[in-house]
């Protein structure tokens, strides 16, 4: 496996390289279509000048006529050629039927004109655009205008054109239907799911290809066959294009369809990009935006084409807006704003899938430790961080303050905290104010470490007038300091200096998971010198609630008793572990995907070269990410309310309403963080409303000095 | 309450223990998943919002809390009164805040607890709330806050009685001091009278409702004042680590059982009151009942401790004899 995917990796470097050198922009040309070579199966992509479709392979070229010339004479061609001239039309619309769910009108019609050649498609209305050909001048789609066979009497019903066959198999061969010149029919096809090739001729019944066409009208409209397609009565998942495309899949021999695999995360070829898709069986490439059939020769095709490379290459890694109505509905917003919400990634709700886990969990009192759930879940986070025990809390202050209190159980402790620490900052001086725990405050370096140096200096000869220091806290990763994952050097270094001075360790690792994926080294590995652990589920990982303490077993009992004082002990808690639980499974391996946009939302900045908004690329390790405001033009707070703001020259300039939230830590510094819920789309939307704000400030001044 | 519990298949378990035991039925579950949520630190969250207010407009009062447990719900409305230095608190020696707490709130708040002889309904006399008040002394500590439990857990889930609530209202604003009820149980006390909820706490300055106890919820409580009291809890609940995120989703248990397990509480009382009048009826004298004292779900048996004592007791209700199954087939 490993050298598989070494391999795969240097192909990946190779073909990087071979595509930046070589990499000439060739659109497509309406005039190869009319070529005698390319006539019946060359198509254009919708959203994609450069290349080229091939309707007979369903596949996506390179639009070049040496490329296109070359693949017309591959064998595989040539046979997917035959194979389209031979299959029924009516799986024209099975593609339209599934997409028909876009469309406003319940009834859409598409005129088919029996010719020479059986049918044709005439003022096709919205059904015809998912063959990704557009229409010509006589609003017919080319690749239906091809008059192959030259069947003067039609009897059979001749495809010309078929865009979404999974699969040959499902293309049985139609019962012969007379169809008398001047007759025109009505057909009305309704999707039903089963291909059945042998009707009675007499019923004016067919279902072929997921429709049931019933010919139920009979006009003299001269040798016009009006296809009208119904909207499926039954909307939503119950009709759903994967479930007809498993459907289909299977013919008469049983086939499944591959369903997304978390493992294909850990293939380096795929990382920084891959995500999983809407369904289960689609993938979906973040940095495309796009989705892809779930398997992996799909995935390893996808990356190495040139469109994928070229984009990743160009860290500009957006293509089009998907508004995730979700996230806007529930916001109460209209579903035509994009409201992307960056303020911290405490925002997150849990996914439908992390309530069903809820919803399942086995659930009892956990004041008396009798919930299996908590139980669990202390097991598997005091297993991961290579600990005795664990506690459930439901906070991360009270994780924190918990921690302190155990360690410093006699009177008159002092703790060392950064200056810059959420601890020291952002907890209304807890330790203090409930605890009677003297701070100590150490100065906090821009990577979220402090010198060691300094800290040693604390330590003076025991003398009535120092309080004992009992405790050393850090934050990892730094929240105050953009987010930074602390050098496991320093930690190492750290856990000497505390051995030697005999002082306890504790991590405020709210954020650790992600630490542990920005450094690629295990969690327990950066805790492996610490004597207690603050562990977030309702930070990066996506939980509701909740918190764990993390020590040894004694450590832990004290803990408990803390908790227990501070009203931290819940009854029935199980369900909120269970999306702890989840979270730990399955949201871990989308924290490098959070990184990775924090990091294009930062690049979009870059892009700008303002001086009002500017952006420290090089301090980018995790999901959060600082915006500096000059404090001239722009400060902070300024930029935040500007941003949740949407004017109508942007609105007009941008296309979409686009609301952002991010949150002022000072006057010149805005913080934001990606979470799970921020999509690649969201990420696009942000860069865009970005750039048009930072614009504006910047001409702002520039009109004033016209002035 | 009967489930089969771990090392105990193929017996009938009726586990009595306390009314926290509850699990949340598949109704209450559905509620949950169905809740709007957003983050409650933030206090964008729609579920705990609507919480809060049904809960301050049950008890009229100005605004509501919601707090992870009756415990905190308690000491930030002890903290909450008593902001200065030097504070005192008086309530009873067997309540929950003094007994069951750790002592929280002296250990965290630093509030000295004064303590009035409760007595066997859960009251305590007023006379000596009069007497137990400080006077200006500098080697007193200042009186700030009386505290009352509702209905009283270690006097056998008593229900206060209300003329007495009255004249503690009275004289308690007589005194000037604000008046903090601990109604882990207050929708049991309610139930038990026959009056609404907002009766019973018209004279608290602050009042604690469980979700979790009696009223059947995973988790939570809440904890109700004037807008001004609740403002300054929130900042509170956020400084001893209650501030949950999306909180939304165990609020909506709450609102759920506000709903639909809150107006079955007269059950519980009779079926308590059903195993009292058994235990009653034997006429042993090892193990005997005061009637009288049966008001709400809780059920004290009294123990004659020549004969056995309570750990006894609860042991051999936990096992089964073979002469006992032949019996009950």
């Amino acid at each position: 496996m490993a050298n598989q995917l070494k391999k795969l990796q240097k192909k990946k470097n190779e073909s990087t390289s071979e595509e930046k050198l070589s990499y000439r922009k060739q659109r497509f040309r309406q005039e190869w279509t009319e070529k005698k070579e390319f006539r019946g199966w060359l198509s254009t992509v919708e959203d994609d000048p450069h290349r080229a479709f091939c309707i007979a392979c369903k596949s996506k070229l390179v639009a070049g006529s040496s490329e296109l010339l070359k693949h017309s004479k591959r064998e595989s061609h040539k046979r997917a050629l035959i194979l389209l001239n031979k299959q029924p039309i009516v799986s024209n619309c099975q593609r339209g039927v599934s997409s028909q769910k876009n469309l406003s009108d319940q009834k859409a019609k598409c005129h088919i004109t029996v010719g020479k050649t059986g049918m044709r498609s005439r003022e096709g209305p919205q059904p015809m655009n998912v063959f990704e050909s557009e229409p010509d001048q006589h609003g017919c789609h080319s690749s239906l205008l091809d008059d192959n066979h030259q069947n003067e009497e039609e009897e059979t019903f001749q495809p010309h054109q078929s865009a979404d066959i999974k699969n040959e198999r499902s293309l049985l061969p139609m019962k012969k239907m007379k169809v008398e010149k001047d007759m025109p029919i009505i057909i009305t096809a309704k999707p039903g799911l089963f291909i059945e090739d042998d009707y009675p001729e007499d019923s004016h019944n067919m279902q072929v290809q997921g429709l049931n066409i019933t010919i139920s009208e009979v006009q003299s409209v001269s040798s016009e066959l009006i296809l009208s397609v119904d909207e499926p009565t039954v909307k939503g998942p119950s009709y759903d294009e994967e479930e007809i495309d498993t459907k289909c899949l299977s013919g008469d021999k049983k086939r499944y369809a591959q369903k997304f695999r978390q493992y294909w995360y850990k293939i380096p070829e795929f990382q920084g990009w891959l995500a999983e898709g809407d369904s289960p069986y689609k993938a979906h490439c973040t940095v495309c935006n796009r989705d892809i059939r779930a398997s992996i020769s799909q995935l390893q095709r996808h990356c190495k084409g040139a469109r994928h490379i070229n984009f990743m290459a160009k860290h500009q890694p957006w293509t089009s807006i998907i508004i995730s109505e979700d996230i806007t509905t529930e916001a109460g917003l209209p579903p035509t704003v994009t409201f992307v919400d960056l303020r911290s990634d405490t925002v997150t709700r849990p996914s439908r899938a992390m309530k069903n886990a809820m919803l399942e969990a086995a659930v009892g009192d956990d004041a008396f430790s009798e919930d299996p759930t908590v139980n669990a879940l202390e097991k598997k986070v005091a297993n991961m961080l290579g600990k005795e025990a664990a506690l459930f809390v439901p906070s991360g202050t009270m994780a924190n303050l918990v921690c302190v209190l155990a360690h410093c159980w006699g009177r008159g402790s002092e703790v060392i905290v950064g200056d810059k620490s959420y601890m020291y900052q952002k907890m209304q001086g807890g330790i203090a104010q409930v605890g009677g725990v003297h701070h100590r405050i150490v100065k906090n370096l821009p990577d979220g470490t402090f010198s060691l140096d300094e800290l040693k200096t604390f330590f003076q000869d025991g003398d009535t007038f120092f309080p004992t220091t009992t405790l050393v806290c850090i934050e990892n990763t730094h929240n105050r300091m953009g987010g930074k994952a602390l050098p496991l050097s320093w930690l190492d270094e750290l856990g000497a200096v505390c051995e030697e001075l005999n002082l306890l360790l504790h991590v405020d690792g709210a954020r650790l998971i992600n630490a542990s994926v920005a450094l690629g080294v295990p969690p327990s590995r950066l805790v492996a010198r610490c004597h207690s652990v603050t562990l977030c589920l309702n930070k990066g990982l996506g939980a509701p609630m909740g918190s764990l303490v993390v020590g040894t077993q004694e450590f832990i009992t004290r803990a408990g008793k803390m908790g227990k004082m501070l009203g931290g002990v819940l009854h029935q808690c199980g369900m909120v572990a269970a999306a702890g639980i989840y979270a730990l499974d399955h949201v871990v391996s989308q924290l490098s995907a959070d990184h990775n946009h924090a990091r294009a939302i930062a690049h979009s900045v870059l892009e700008e070269h303002s001086s009002s908004v500017t952006v420290d690329m090089n301090a980018f390790q995790t999901n959060i990410g600082f915006l500096h405001c000059d404090n001239i033009r722009v400060d902070a707070k300024k930029l935040c309310q500007r941003l949740r703001v949407v004017t109508d020259s942007e609105e007009e300039e941008i296309g979409e309403k686009i609301i952002v939230m991010m949150l002022p830590i000072t006057d010149t510094v805005v913080r934001f963080m990606t979470h799970h819920e921020i999509k690649m789309n969201h990420v696009r939307a942000v860069a865009e409303k970005l750039k048009y704000v930072i614009q504006e400030f910047d001409n702002i001044m520039f009109d004033q000095y016209k002035v | 309450m009967s489930s089969q519990v771990n090392g105990y298949e193929g017996c009938r378990v009726v586990d009595m223990r306390s009314d926290t035991f509850t699990l949340p039925s598949q109704g209450m579950k559905e509620a949950m998943m169905a809740a709007p949520l957003g983050d409650d630190v933030f206090q964008e969250d729609p579920t705990v919002i609507e919480l809060q207010n049904k809960m301050a407009t049950l008890l009229e009062k100005e605004a509501a809390l919601f707090v992870p447990t009756g415990t905190m719900g308690n000491l930030i409305c002890v903290l909450n009164h008593c902001r200065s230095r030097g504070s005192e608190v008086i309530l009873g020696n067997l309540s929950h805040v003094h007994i069951y707490e750790q002592g929280g709130i002296s250990q965290l708040g630093g509030v000295h607890p004064r303590t009035l002889q409760n007595l066997p309904d859960g009251t305590f006399s007023l006379e000596e709330l009069r007497k137990a008040v400080r006077k200006d002394d500098v080697h007193m500590p200042i009186t700030e806050l009386v505290c009352i439990e509702n209905t009283h857990n270690v006097a056998g889930g008593r229900v206060l009685p209300l003329e007495w609530l009255d004249q503690l209202g009275s004289t308690c604003r007589e005194l000037g001091l604000p008046l903090h009820m601990d109604g882990a149980r207050l929708m049991n006390a309610a139930a038990a009278m026959q009056v609404p909820p907002a009766r019973i706490v018209r004279d608290c300055a602050s009042v604690s409702v469980c979700l979790s106890k009696g009223l059947g919820a995973p988790v939570g409580s809440v904890i109700v004042g004037s807008q001004e009291f609740i403002t300054k809890a929130r900042r509170l609940r956020k400084v001893l680590g209650g501030g949950m995120r999306q909180a939304g989703i165990i609020a909506a248990a709450g609102i759920y059982a506000l709903d639909h397990v809150a107006p079955t509480l007269q059950r519980d009382h009779a079926h308590i009151k059903a195993i009292a009048q058994a235990v009653s009826d034997l006429g042993s004298k090892a193990i005997f009942v005061n009637l009288e004292g049966v008001h709400t779900n809780i059920l004290m048996l009294e123990c004659d401790l020549n004969v056995l004592s309570p750990t006894q007791l609860c042991e051999r209700m936990g096992q089964i004899t073979d002469e006992e199954t032949e019996r009950h087939r």
